[in-house]
């Protein structure tokens, strides 16, 4: 058994041709982005995201109505078509089935 | 047969990455909920497709504009908008009338409702609101909600499970199936707004508009790419297999025919040349233009439960909601939860009903889906959308100016 205190100090510094590749690969790529950009990325998309919301609580604010029961457009839906909310129509129109994609071939 | 997780006729591999303006920063990475995304750093990254729920949140966030929609359906609306025997009805989601304006140099957030049913209608739409949809969805899926909470309550064999989760976004739909089957039976049946609308436009709407239900071709304005691939499910053929069994015989036809996003739209709309930013508003044409607020906040995280408990209070009170606005389930956080407890008349007693908000689904429905699987969560319903913000922050809505638009600077 050799002891080579060096051993560990020499190994860091040797970079293989694909090694060094892949280093200097990942050094463009980070220097792609600039500084302070996931940050400034996820600030911003606050702002948009927090606007457009704004957008619709305001759409809600303003309509006549409020609750989706009282959508006379939806009364006339039931009364005139569907029948009631989970009956027969709703079963067979507005109602699905899921998939377990595990399952699948 | 090798394993996948598309059913047969799905759109498969939506979003992709061009390899020759992928920079491999691993920007992307950060934005997708599945870890679809591979490629060492600096190599060219490539979207797994099986894992992929098309989101597009990694496009939208690219720095490079590098990753696109492998499918449009815009050829194909243009010529149906030209021909003359058929008709277009245009299925208008929440989300999509606070963000087109942004293509037409109006702000951020701006409410475009009349205008964009004032365009559409220019290029040739019948105006079908999917709020219309949304209102209907809370009547099926609260409805749902309240059965399964009185059988639970009431200790009936067959209860549906609780909490229940709620079964508008495709993407978390999708995740669900390919992740946590098990957890299948906790989702409620009831249809996305897009897909219910698009049934109603081919049974009752048929009835309304005066038309052979064949002739209607449905056009979901979406700010989003995963409702594509909800679209293009085989099971969403309802209107056909309801008609067919009313005596008619034509061939099979999907629910929604094409779905275009926010950006195709308004791509659409420069087409044809008509400028949303200056268009007169519009009211619509017929009942599926009426809405209410409750439907209109379906767009926006919490949207949806807000909407819920808006109407289950009044099915389980007899009375409306002293204040509307349900405070707690609205904002940016990762997770939100509320209370409300009132007195249940059919029951006869007080109920506490517990809810969940969960947006921003990659980095935060993890640890809810163990509680569920253990049966140890609290909640007994949970609203989930796999998008930060909910809708109005969507793979199909306009890119802020943080895509490629820097790009020019460093060459």
């Amino acid at each position: 058994m050799t002891k080579k205190t060096h051993l560990f100090a020499e190994d860091s510094f040797f970079l293989s041709r694909r090694k060094f590749m892949a280093v200097g690969a990942a050094f463009v790529a980070a220097m792609a982005i600039p500084v302070g950009w996931f940050a400034n990325k996820l600030a911003r998309r606050n702002d948009y995201i927090k606007a457009r919301s704004a957008g619709l609580y305001q759409d809600d604010a303003i309509a006549k109505v409020r609750v989706s029961h009282r959508n006379p457009a939806i009364e006339k839906y039931y009364s005139d078509f569907g029948g009631e909310p989970l009956g027969h129509i709703s079963h067979e129109l507005l109602h699905t089935h899921f998939v377990d994609r595990t399952k699948l071939s | 047969m090798t394993a996948t997780t598309y059913q047969a006729g799905e759109i498969q591999g939506l979003i992709e990455i061009d390899a020759s303006k992928c920079k491999g920063c691993d920007a992307c990475k950060k934005f997708c909920p599945t870890q679809a995304i591979v490629g060492a750093s600096g190599a060219a990254h490539s979207i797994v497709k099986d894992r992929c729920l098309s989101c597009g949140q990694c496009m939208i966030n690219c720095p490079f504009g590098a990753i696109k929609e492998t499918h449009s359906a815009l050829d194909r609306v243009i010529r149906k908008l030209a021909d003359k025997d058929t008709t277009v009805v245009g299925i208008i989601a929440p989300a999509v009338r606070v963000a087109i304006g942004e293509e037409f140099g109006l702000g951020t957030g701006e409410l475009v409702t009349g205008k964009l049913y004032g365009a559409m209608n220019k290029a040739g739409f019948k105006i079908f609101d999917c709020n219309f949809a949304a209102d209907l969805t809370i009547m099926e899926e609260g409805s749902e909600f309240i059965h399964r909470l009185h059988a639970t309550v009431k200790g009936e064999e067959h209860a549906g499970a609780l909490p229940q989760f709620t079964s508008c976004c495709p993407a978390w739909v999708r995740y669900l199936e390919g992740n946590f089957p098990s957890l299948l039976p906790h989702l409620s049946t009831a249809k996305s707004p897009q897909q219910m609308a698009g049934t109603v436009a081919k049974t009752y709407g048929a009835k309304v508009y005066d038309m052979e239900p064949e002739k209607i071709f449905t056009i979901a304005v979406m700010p989003c790419t995963a409702k594509k691939v909800e679209a293009s499910r085989p099971e969403f053929n309802s209107a056909w297999h309801y008609n067919h069994e009313h005596g008619a015989h034509a061939a099979e036809y999907p629910d929604v025919d094409a779905v275009l996003t926010t950006r195709e739209m308004a791509q659409l709309l420069k087409l044809l040349k008509i400028d949303l930013a200056t268009t007169p508003a519009y009211d619509g044409d017929s009942l599926f233009a009426q809405y209410t607020g409750a439907g209109t906040i379906f767009g926006t995280t919490g949207g949806v439960m807000e909407a819920a408990l808006r109407t289950a209070h009044k099915v389980l009170t007899d009375t409306e909601m002293a204040k509307l606005d349900l405070e707690p389930v609205r904002g940016l956080e990762g997770v939100k939860e509320a209370d409300v407890t009132l007195f249940d008349k059919q029951l006869g007693q007080e109920v506490t009903v517990k809810v969940a908000v969960v947006h921003d689904m990659g980095n935060n429905i993890e640890p809810i889906l163990r509680d569920v699987a253990a049966g140890t969560s609290p909640y007994h319903f949970i609203e989930v959308m796999n998008c930060a913000g909910g809708c109005v922050n969507g793979g199909g809505q306009p890119v802020q100016g943080t895509g490629s638009s820097w790009i020019g600077n460093i060459g």
